[in-house]
């Protein structure tokens, strides 16, 4: 048998080798400029200058970190609230608007942000945040929700208190679906996160936008490929932290 | 399940009382005497002086704290009553919205615009939630909460129709109608074709995967790894094959085939739209119980009547299910599709946002969402009354 230790870190290779390469590329992008003149031969700039790959790469993971964060805590603490007796009230409430909410397509709820908030880096994080709460809300219900309620019963007769049945015996349990349903959010946000360059946010979404207006292939180019890859890194990631055992 | 209803209702109690609040305090329409200049608030009592007027601003606020006593109570006849009242408050807001509209008319100001405020949204949507709520309270059907929202639909239709001609979203749209209708169609056209294409293609795919099972795990891998890539990004990947492909070979680029366009945007919204089909039709053609297959072949069916008679109408409820989840998903890409030139809804959303014309955005958006909720509200009901011994 292999061992545990050994395979875990060849799981890791996965979201490290993506890292890797976005690194990579973030960083010699602007020494590859024979290879784009091959898509643009007759512009004059073949390399997007706005602003460094980096800026715009830690730009856009730290919008996405800011936003995906506090879904979490948002998100999980309000299903957790309304699954305690004195929360019940709002569950069939709160369950229902996770779910009728998740069919308002995300750059919708992005164009809708500005008239309420303005342009810039702000409306984004309120957007990200907002939309990103749904799937976490309801993968935290449902999990919370799918706990056979004996084990909860033993649980407390065992003589915990509500608090350690919550941390001990639900969360753990629920982990997994949670986990996967932060994982759909913050997927979401990093696409969504994009199109806010249409609104003034600076990220990688910038170069695209940029390209699409000046009509220039290589910088969407150099933005596709550097947001593919953090879309990747990130996922493959959560890929591994989902088949991992529980700790 | 109803639960014998007592005590307070602390739900609609909440959120009726924030209706209040932004009602009393917060503005609820502005007027802006053109396109650029931006306009003056108004909270609900002060848009007018005028005796009629303030009749209906006073009795607005008196429905609303009607709910608020009857949420109080909130025995079983308390709560019909609060539905009752609920309705008749999301029927009397646009009429209220006409009749601010007129008395803020000003014969010099032809111009003039009206914008919904803060508190305009918020309460709709608070009145929105509690309808939710209390049909949830009541247990009454889906279908019966569409109905609940007729009379809403019927007075919002009058007042546009007859009195609302200075809403600044309804102005944007009569500048544009024509534009807007083939917007409309251009959009449904997009989404139509490539949830068709990704449902013939992911019964192709699967019922391959499920004759040579090697290919299930790189199918899937696939799959998923195109889901993964961002929109924006997708979109821009296949800009520079399309170009160079449509400028290659001639027959391509007369049919349109170019980087930008409709031709990427279909194909990355097929690319998208492939893996919740496929994971659908895969779920519902594996999850049939064994035995019911055994019986059917027992009966003496052919293969092919196993399929069509016992593994399709049990599975069809799963894949109704798929394509729902399909075609919301492409109703909220093909929006983004517009920034690479494929037209659709998403060009409003856009172009507003570059000319910062919020009321041109809400033209692009508003309809998107409807047409997402439509869209659910309509595969649901279907999945709901296809699934073995369901109705309506």
């Amino acid at each position: 048998m292999k061992q545990p230790g050994r395979l875990s870190l060849n799981t890791w290779l996965v979201p490290l080798g993506w890292l890797g390469l976005l690194l990579v590329l973030a960083a010699t992008m602007p020494y590859l400029e024979s290879l784009f003149r091959v898509i643009e031969p007759d512009m004059r700039e073949v390399i997007y200058r706005r602003a460094g790959f980096f800026t715009l790469l830690a730009q856009h993971v730290m919008v996405v970190a800011i936003a995906s964060l506090l879904a979490v805590i948002l998100g999980v603490g309000a299903a957790i609230a309304v699954t305690r007796p004195a929360g019940r009230d709002f569950l069939p409430l709160v369950s229902q608007l996770a779910s009728i909410g998740q069919t308002f397509p995300p750059v919708a709820v992005l164009a809708l942000a500005v008239p309420a908030l303005g342009f810039g880096t702000l409306p984004i994080i309120v957007a990200l945040l907002l939309y990103g709460l749904l799937p976490i809300v309801r993968n935290t219900l449902a999990a919370i929700d799918d706990i056979d309620p004996g084990l909860r019963e033993s649980a407390l007769g065992m003589g915990m208190t509500a608090g350690q049945v919550l941390r001990q015996v639900e969360l753990p349990l629920a982990a997994p679906v949670i986990l996967a349903g932060i994982r759909t959010s913050v997927t979401i946000n990093i696409a969504t996160a994009a199109l806010g360059a249409t609104i003034g946010a600076s990220n990688l979404g910038d170069p695209i936008i940029a390209g699409i207006v000046n009509s220039n292939t290589a910088y969407i180019v150099q933005g596709a490929l550097l947001i593919g890859l953090l879309a990747l890194t990130v996922d493959s990631a959560f890929e591994r932290l989902a088949s991992a055992p529980s700790t | 399940m109803v639960k014998p209803l007592q005590g307070p209702n602390w739900v609609l109690l909440s959120l009726i009382l924030l209706g209040v609040v932004a009602w009393l305090w917060l503005p609820v329409i502005s007027l802006a005497p053109n396109r650029i200049v931006p306009g003056t608030p108004y909270t609900a009592f002060a848009v007018s002086e005028g005796g009629l007027f303030l009749a209906l601003t006073s009795m607005l606020t008196m429905l609303m704290l009607g709910v608020a006593w009857l949420a109080w109570r909130a025995t079983r006849k308390e709560t019909w009553l609060a539905l009752g009242t609920v309705v008749v408050l999301l029927a009397l807001l646009p009429l209220w919205l006409a009749a601010a509209a007129a008395e803020l008319a000003e014969p010099d100001l032809p111009q003039a615009r009206i914008t919904l405020g803060a508190a305009f949204w918020l309460l709709w949507f608070v009145l929105l939630l509690a309808l939710i709520e209390l049909r949830t309270r009541l247990g009454l059907s889906r279908p019966m909460g569409w109905l609940l929202l007729l009379p809403m639909m019927a007075c919002w239709g009058l007042a546009l129709w007859l009195w609302l001609e200075p809403l600044a979203l309804l102005r944007e749209y009569q500048a544009r109608s024509e534009q807007f209708a083939d917007a409309l169609i251009i959009h449904l056209a997009l989404v139509g074709a490539a949830v068709a294409a990704s449902l013939i293609l992911a019964i192709v795919g699967v019922l391959a995967m499920r004759r040579c099972s090697g290919l299930q795990r790189p199918g899937f891998a696939v799959l998923n790894f195109l889901q993964t890539i961002p929109s924006l990004a997708l979109f821009g990947l296949l800009l520079a094959p399309l170009a160079w492909l449509g400028s290659q070979v001639a027959w391509l680029g007369a049919l349109g085939v170019s980087g930008i366009g409709w031709a990427p945007a279909f194909l990355a919204l097929l690319g998208y739209s492939l893996l919740p089909m496929v994971r659908n039709l895969h779920v519902a053609l594996g999850a049939v119980d064994p035995a019911v297959i055994e019986a059917a072949r027992g009966m003496g069916m052919s293969r092919r009547q196993v399929l069509l008679q016992a593994r399709l109408p049990l599975a069809l409820p799963v894949v109704v299910e798929g394509l729902r989840i399909t075609t919301i998903q492409a109703i909220g890409l093909t929006a983004v599709a517009a920034l690479i030139g494929a037209g659709g809804l998403g060009t409003f959303i856009f172009q507003g946002l570059g000319q910062a014309a919020m009321d041109m955005v809400l033209l692009g958006a508003l309809p998107i969402i409807v047409l997402a909720l439509v869209t659910d509200a309509l595969f649901g009901t279907l999945s709901e009354w296809l699934r073995p011994g369901g109705e309506l």
